[in-house]
């Protein structure tokens, strides 16, 4: 596999990629399914209240997501490793279900009950796989992702029949499709926190994920204090990915797709991964948002469902190339 | 750097330890052999010292510095490892995979200093890996592979290197390539290595240890551990060693 840009030409996209964002940022404050006068779009409610929210939200979100797949994709050391491969997304989803389908009402940290509750049983969730899958105080990245795969289909059966019980089919549906359409400052101000923080452990561990590349007992005879650094990396991870469930159901491909891409561009140094996959990640969502908004206005698609529209033959389109460049 | 093996007891199961009590020294510029048949244990103890298992009993010292005392980061200045099989990776360039060598000295947040890159050079030098630099490292042969690997051991600086069976799965020419490389690195470092070819350790090292069952049954030159009756004593098969007239070296032939 050869990689695209050397160390400078990473440097230069980066700048890039973050100019596209602000650029498209800009763009989707005029899109919308309400028709504002241009000249009047910084005196409207609309534009302060919804979709000034909205956008930092999925540009928020795009960070949360990707830089937790970069992170555990490093830290498991599995391609096929995304922010939801350990429970965070079962959990949240029964979360969300209960609160929609009993009308809990909690307030978390000022958040409403479906995002309080949904963070609160990812978080349960990923506790669980993590203590399941530890053996004699070691934890195997294989058992790790096998515990997480059965947990959520455990987790998808409770979903089934809250479902079945309740008769809430479509509201809890249409949740775990993902969406922004409930994006309000509150939202924006409690996942700032887990992006900012978050981000900055993946990038203050990047070497130590760097060494991870080379397997683990690698990475111990390297320096690394291996079982740590893995405790701290996924604790991060799943927060952050639990933050971005809380605001936005399930929004799938982006923490896989945005890693894998830059990694056939820059290679796998997380000096440049992270930083780029992020600029990346927010670019993708803000863009994926915008279409979701207009394509078919006044009515929304679920940002999920665009993702995966758009991301799953993209990302099909990137495996055969790459599995061509390898012959 | 002295490493000092002291009644070391280490394995997997604390119960069914697979090396008992293991005392020994590498001194400062030796190359020292293990060698014994499949399962004696000599794979273990080689990770126990490097830091991969932590050790049930006894202890381990480097340049009079006890192992337990030394941070990660410290150990990792001071003794690389060269595993015997590793897991595949992709993504990387040869230079790349050497420069990890140098992630027990990076500050934090920094990028690779020009001291690095000196190091990193010098170990592809040792190897004579230049014309590899640019390669992708999934692009490799076997021998290609095990001599980067050795760089990017290198390229740690280590005081005490550790290469686990470094001539298996390579053709006789590596074989010596590599062993004649080990050979001239004593200069820079002390080596410990495990091998299976008896005559080619023998042939190299400037000392070898022979184990059985966990336990170490002869220690000293090759000429003196490479004897029929220890061959015998610990594999079970019968031998003829021949020495040369002109250097010393022995080597066993199969008999009939």
């Amino acid at each position: 596999m050869k990689r695209v840009l050397n160390k400078n030409q990473a440097a230069a996209a980066t700048v890039v990629v973050f100019f596209l964002l602000v650029a498209a940022i800009g763009v989707s404050f005029y899109l919308g399914s309400a028709a504002i006068d241009p000249s009047q779009l910084f005196n409207s409610d609309i534009f302060w209240q919804i979709r000034f929210p909205r956008v930092i939200l999925a540009a928020l979100v795009g960070m949360l997501l990707s830089i937790s797949g970069v992170v555990l994709q490093g830290v498991l050391r599995n391609p096929l490793a995304d922010p939801y491969i350990l429970g965070v997304s079962a959990g949240g989803a029964i979360g969300a279900a209960i609160a929609i389908a009993f009308g809990v009402g909690v307030v978390v940290f000022g958040m409403s009950s479906v995002p309080a509750l949904a963070f609160l049983f990812s978080l349960a969730a990923v506790v669980m796989v993590y203590q399941l899958s530890k053996v004699s105080g070691r934890t195997a990245p294989e058992t790790l992702v096998l515990a997480g795969v059965a947990l959520s289909a455990f987790c998808s059966a409770i979903l089934a029949l809250i479902i079945i019980l309740t008769g809430n089919l479509a509201s809890i549906y249409f949740w775990l499709l993902g969406s922004l359409s409930s994006a309000s400052w509150t939202q924006v101000y409690t996942v700032i926190p887990y992006a900012l923080i978050g981000g900055g452990i993946a990038y203050f561990f990047s070497k130590e994920l760097n060494a991870f590349l080379l397997g683990e007992e690698m990475a111990l005879t390297l320096g690394v204090d291996v079982e740590r650094v893995k405790l701290i990396l996924i604790a991060a991870a799943s927060l952050m990915t639990a933050a971005a469930v809380s605001v936005s159901g399930l929004i799938g491909f982006v923490g896989l797709i945005v890693p894998h891409f830059i990694r056939l561009l820059v290679g796998s140094n997380h000096r440049f991964l992270i930083p780029l996959s992020t600029l990346t990640g927010m670019l993708l969502m803000v863009v994926a948002d915008a279409i979701a908004r207009t394509v078919i206005a006044p009515q929304e698609v679920p940002i999920g469902v665009v993702m995966a529209l758009v991301g799953s033959p993209f990302f099909l389109y990137l495996l055969r190339r790459r599995r061509r460049g390898e012959r | 750097m002295t490493l000092q093996v002291e009644k070391l007891t280490c394995g997997y199961d604390r119960k069914k330890p697979v090396s008992r009590e293991l005392t020994f020294e590498v001194k400062e510029g030796e190359f020292v052999g293990i060698v014994g048949p499949n399962g004696c244990g000599k794979t273990t103890m080689l990770r126990t010292i490097s830091g991969i298992l932590k050790p049930f009993a006894g202890s381990l010292s480097i340049g009079g510095q006890l192992v337990e005392h030394l941070s990660r980061q410290e150990l990792a200045r001071k003794v690389a490892f060269v595993p015997q099989i590793m897991e595949p990776v992709e993504g990387f360039t040869v230079e790349d995979m050497v420069m990890m060598g140098r992630l027990p000295y990076l500050e934090r947040f920094a990028f690779e200093t020009a001291e690095d890159q000196e190091a990193v050079n010098w170990a592809i030098e040792q190897l004579r890996i230049e014309n590899l630099k640019g390669r992708m490292i999934d692009e490799l042969s076997g021998g290609e592979f095990q001599r980067v690997m050795i760089a990017r051991a290198l390229a740690q600086e280590p005081k005490l290197l550790l290469l686990d069976e470094p001539t298996s799965h390579l053709d006789i020419r590596y074989q010596v390539k590599i062993c004649k490389l080990m050979r001239r690195l004593r200069s820079h470092c002390s080596l410990l290595a495990t091998f299976h070819d008896l005559n080619l350790a023998s042939r190299f090292c400037t000392r070898l240890i022979l184990m059985s069952r966990g336990e170490i049954v002869a220690d000293g030159a090759p000429a003196d551990v490479v004897t029929a009756e220890n061959i015998w004593k610990v594999y079970r098969i019968k031998v003829d060693v021949k020495k040369s007239s002109k250097n010393d070296k022995v080597r066993y032939v199969l008999l009939p």
